[in-house]
């Protein structure tokens, strides 16, 4: 009888951990360096190129302090999930050196699970590397199809349609 | 063909069509006409008030040898992180008698830190010494194609534009600056020679425009 009690105890506990296990999952077995890696505008550049050929990109910058970033944020989540096999999206953080850690704090809440991007370097190489448009004023979003070309950019925050419906031109659908 | 597959042959060929015409549409964009160098200012008889209650127009406050326009605002941590520069940057275009003026465009957000009352309070708490003034309905910065905060605007004594762009190359730090764009402007501007670079860029928060 108590070894069944204890066997009981034993399987309940493995069952515990293995469900607060499955909570933490979501967006944690991603390390910090990798869920924010620091990157120049050049590097920015060619990690959006890589998916020439693969997926269609959305390239978003966005930082901590600005209140249409985080509006639109969650929008362009959903998104990638619901686009997944054809969309990556590279989200940029431009906040200050300084508030890295408000910058991780946020994409870990957000569910982030991939590897975005913190600005390091000047503003202006970093501005130019990602488009000949964009004043630098944020948020700036770029949608780019599958062969690497420009289907959307603009400067503002944006409702969730209107990244749909441009992501769904660059997927073709 | 009979007059059924004929009207199907129809539809298809509409929509084909249509897909082939959406296929040449341009990309979308907001990127507003920012007025270009050698450019006259616009707007320049626009009346505007003052944090001190003093209406004013460009071409009033413009010195001699010339006007800088600085789109600023109240809750943005770009302005923040250059606002030290703020007061330097005026009292040397005033030594070198161009006129300075800045105007807080953000019409969307006046009840969320961008009042003229909460204009008021950061004149004085940040010890201003140029005019900080409301520019109603975004109308100057619209005119000017100002897309952020901040955003500097730059005009000779013939108020044609001879810099925009930022303030120089380091917000958060006003010691680590490498390139003094508008300092070095200013300097160029007054002393006849060839400003350059005319244009750059800087990293800042989009304009509250009004809904």
């Amino acid at each position: 009888m108590m070894k069944s009690k204890q066997i009981v105890r034993i399987l309940s506990f493995f069952l515990l951990v293995a469900f607060s296990n499955v909570g933490l999952t979501v967006g944690q077995d991603i390390s910090d360096k990798e869920l924010l890696k620091n990157a120049t505008g050049a590097e920015l550049k060619k990690a959006i190129s890589s998916y020439k050929g693969d997926k269609a990109v959305l390239v978003n910058v966005w930082a901590t302090w600005c209140a249409p970033c985080i509006e639109e944020f969650p929008y362009i989540v959903d998104l990638k999930q619901k686009y997944d096999d054809e969309l990556h999206v590279i989200f940029i953080s431009a906040d200050f050196p300084g508030q890295r850690d408000n910058a991780l704090e946020f994409l870990r809440k957000q569910n982030v699970d991939w590897t975005t991007y913190f600005k390091t370097g000047k503003d202006q190489p970093f501005i130019e590397a990602l488009s000949d448009d964009w004043s630098g004023a944020l948020p700036f979003t770029k949608i780019l199809d599958q062969e690497g070309n420009l289907i959307a950019n603009w400067e503002q925050g944006a409702e969730y349609e209107k990244f749909e419906r441009h992501i769904k031109k660059a997927i073709k659908k | 063909m009979n007059a059924m597959n004929l009207h199907k042959s129809l539809i298809v060929l509409l929509i084909l069509s249509a897909a082939g015409l959406l296929a040449f549409l341009p990309v979308e964009d907001n990127f507003d006409d920012r007025i270009e160098i050698g450019a006259k200012a616009p707007l320049t008889d626009l009346e505007v008030t003052d944090v001190s209650g003093e209406v004013l127009t460009l071409e009033e406050v413009a010195g001699e040898n010339g006007l800088l326009v600085n789109f600023s605002c109240n809750t943005c941590p770009w302005v923040e992180a250059w606002e030290d520069r703020y007061n330097p940057i005026s009292k040397m275009a005033d030594e070198n008698g161009i006129g300075v003026i800045m105007l807080n465009p953000n019409a969307a957000i006046r009840d969320d830190g961008e009042s003229m009352e909460d204009m008021q309070a950061r004149a004085k708490s940040s010890d201003y010494n140029f005019y900080y003034a409301l520019d109603e309905g975004a109308k100057m910065a619209e005119a000017f194609g100002a897309t952020r905060t901040p955003d500097i605007f730059l005009f000779n004594s013939d108020m044609k534009l001879v810099y925009t762009g930022a303030i120089d190359d380091n917000a958060k730090s006003a010691q680590a600056v490498d390139q003094h764009y508008l300092k070095d402007a200013i300097q160029k501007l007054v002393a006849g020679k060839e400003i350059d670079p005319k244009t750059t860029k800087a990293l800042g928060c989009t304009i509250k425009w009004p809904k």
